[in-house]
């Protein structure tokens, strides 16, 4: 049974969505504005549907489903796998802190042109791109995550004769768990974001593309598909990440 | 304290020494065109920097960006105190927002151009819309988790509901709020960047991809240091800022790592 307060926040959780899409939708059919300039709802989720069954249209979805997962996979072991070692010993830690300080505030897309040179235009350079946006995020929290962790838990290993190293993986990792998981959260949105800015910079081919390719004919209702595509991607992605979330930290 | 400083000021210069001493071994060991060495790419600097139109575009970006980002933090604090406050707001305004959050805002500038022109109009909203999330996200943050004594302490010394916000939520907020301010002042500097890469008119993104498109290599990457050291800038005048704003709490420093 739905209670009063439930209703009511289900209404008050899905009227401004409601309102933006119907507003969206008046502004087109009252013809307010060109529909070149602003096309209406409907057109554009038939165009999304449609896009969704063409074949070089999933092929750019493929290709940048794949550059974002590879860039975001390699940021997670490479990010974890830094924090460990940087939580092991103090001085790599001073050493990973001030480089952490010096380029996260850096726009990690200006190094782009020089991916390019180095590495091709191809997937290589934009999958690089993903990764060093996506691995600070991830680093950063692991490396916290860890710091913060109860030394009684270490203590209480050490005592029952582990050895250090194989504290900080059986015993740290485990408990820094829900701060990394928010930091591989915020990373894959990130990757999201930069594959797509990436794709949109220089490629040939993925969602950012077709965006680019639909600016330059001025096909606007093509322009918007792309953008609800990501969105929906990182929406998608946000959710089975929250599920393996639940799963794993099923004991926190 | 003299040990400290020397820690915090010294392992980030060694760090920094340290990347560049990589990009030399690299660009020798390398030898390729498309990898200048260290100084061929610092030598190319004076060269970029003494254009005027360079340096005109590039101020014109940075004032576009504290106008976007003076507008985002005005309306984005705004809203994430009346979120953190108000149970009704939250769910309201959370749906839209999650919506939202993965959309590249820099990917939105051609379909903002074809509204609102090529100007500087389309090229703010850009910058506001890239730095609304994280300032709202952690206003909100910081604006739930006041303690309700103040709240009440403050009613009961007959604060209305906008005093309160205003008077007890705010300061109380401000810590968590600055946090998601770095994020945001790094932010707006990055969506500059990006939607100038992406519309190729004026501004540094545009210097730095016309230097790749003509074949410049040592001047794509003096660009990019150009471009790293206004990053960092950005960055270290606002925790100026923000220490000097929040001498009186105990908040300790967060980095702020974002993407547009």
């Amino acid at each position: 049974m739905i209670t009063l307060m439930q209703a009511r926040n289900l209404f008050l959780a899905t009227a401004p969505v409601a309102a933006v899409l119907l507003g969206w939708q008046w502004l087109t059919f009252a013809e307010k504005v060109l529909p070149t300039l602003l096309p209406s709802p409907g057109a554009v989720f038939g165009a999304t549907i449609e896009s969704l069954a063409n074949p070089f249209f999933l092929n750019d979805l493929k290709i940048t489903l794949f550059r974002l997962l590879s860039g975001f996979g390699i940021a997670v072991v490479v990010g974890v796998g830094l924090a460990l070692i940087g939580a092991s010993n103090r001085y790599v830690g001073n050493v990973l802190r001030s480089t952490v300080r010096l380029l996260a505030p850096i726009p990690k897309i200006a190094l782009y042109p020089a991916l390019i040179l180095i590495f091709g235009f191809d997937n290589m350079s934009k999958i690089i791109l993903v990764f060093v946006d996506a691995v600070f995020p991830i680093l950063l929290a692991t490396y916290q995550g860890i710091l913060r962790v109860e030394p009684k838990l270490i203590w209480s290993a050490r005592a029952m004769g582990e050895p250090p190293l194989r504290c900080l993986v059986t015993v740290a990792l485990p408990a820094a768990l829900p701060s990394i998981m928010t930091g591989c959260r915020v990373g894959l949105i990130i990757s999201c974001i930069v594959v797509f800015l990436a794709e949109m910079i220089s490629s040939t081919d993925g969602l950012g593309h077709v965006l680019i390719y639909a600016a330059r004919n001025f096909d606007t209702v093509n322009m918007f598909v792309p953008i609800i595509l990501i969105s929906m991607l990182g929406l998608t992605l946000n959710i089975l990440f929250n599920m393996l979330r639940r799963r794993l930290l099923a004991g926190h | 304290m003299i040990r400290k400083s020397i820690s915090t000021i010294g392992v980030p210069v060694l760090v920094a020494l340290g990347i560049l001493a990589l990009w030399q071994i690299a660009a020798l060991s390398l030898d390729i065109d498309g990898l200048p060495t260290v100084g061929a790419a610092f030598g190319a600097i004076p060269d970029i920097l003494s254009d005027p139109k360079t340096i005109a575009g590039l101020a014109a970006s940075l004032t576009r960006m504290l106008v976007g980002f003076s507008i985002a933090v005005v309306f984005g604090v705004s809203l994430g105190l009346m979120m953190g406050r108000s149970a009704a707001m939250e769910t309201a305004a959370n749906p839209l927002l999650m919506i939202f959050y993965p959309v590249p805002k820099a990917a939105l500038m051609p379909i903002i151009m074809l509204w609102l022109g090529i100007g500087d109009m389309s090229k703010t909203l850009v910058i506001i819309l890239g730095v609304s999330l994280p300032v709202i996200y952690h206003t909100f943050q910081g604006a739930r988790s006041v303690e309700v004594k103040m709240l009440w302490s403050a009613a009961a010394m007959g604060d209305g509901r906008f005093g309160q916000l205003f008077r007890v939520v705010l300061p109380a907020a401000l810590p968590e709020i600055f946090v998601g301010l770095r994020t945001g002042i790094v932010l707006a500097f990055i969506t500059m960047v990006t939607s100038e890469m992406i519309v190729r008119q004026t501004g540094i993104g545009n210097v730095l991809f016309n230097a790749l498109d003509t074949a410049r290599y040592d001047a794509v990457y003096a660009t990019i240091v150009i471009i790293s050291v206004i990053g960092l800038a950005c960055d270290s005048i606002f925790e100026r800022i923000r220490f000097w704003v929040l001498r009186w709490s105990s908040e300790t420093d967060e980095l702020a790592v974002g993407s547009a």
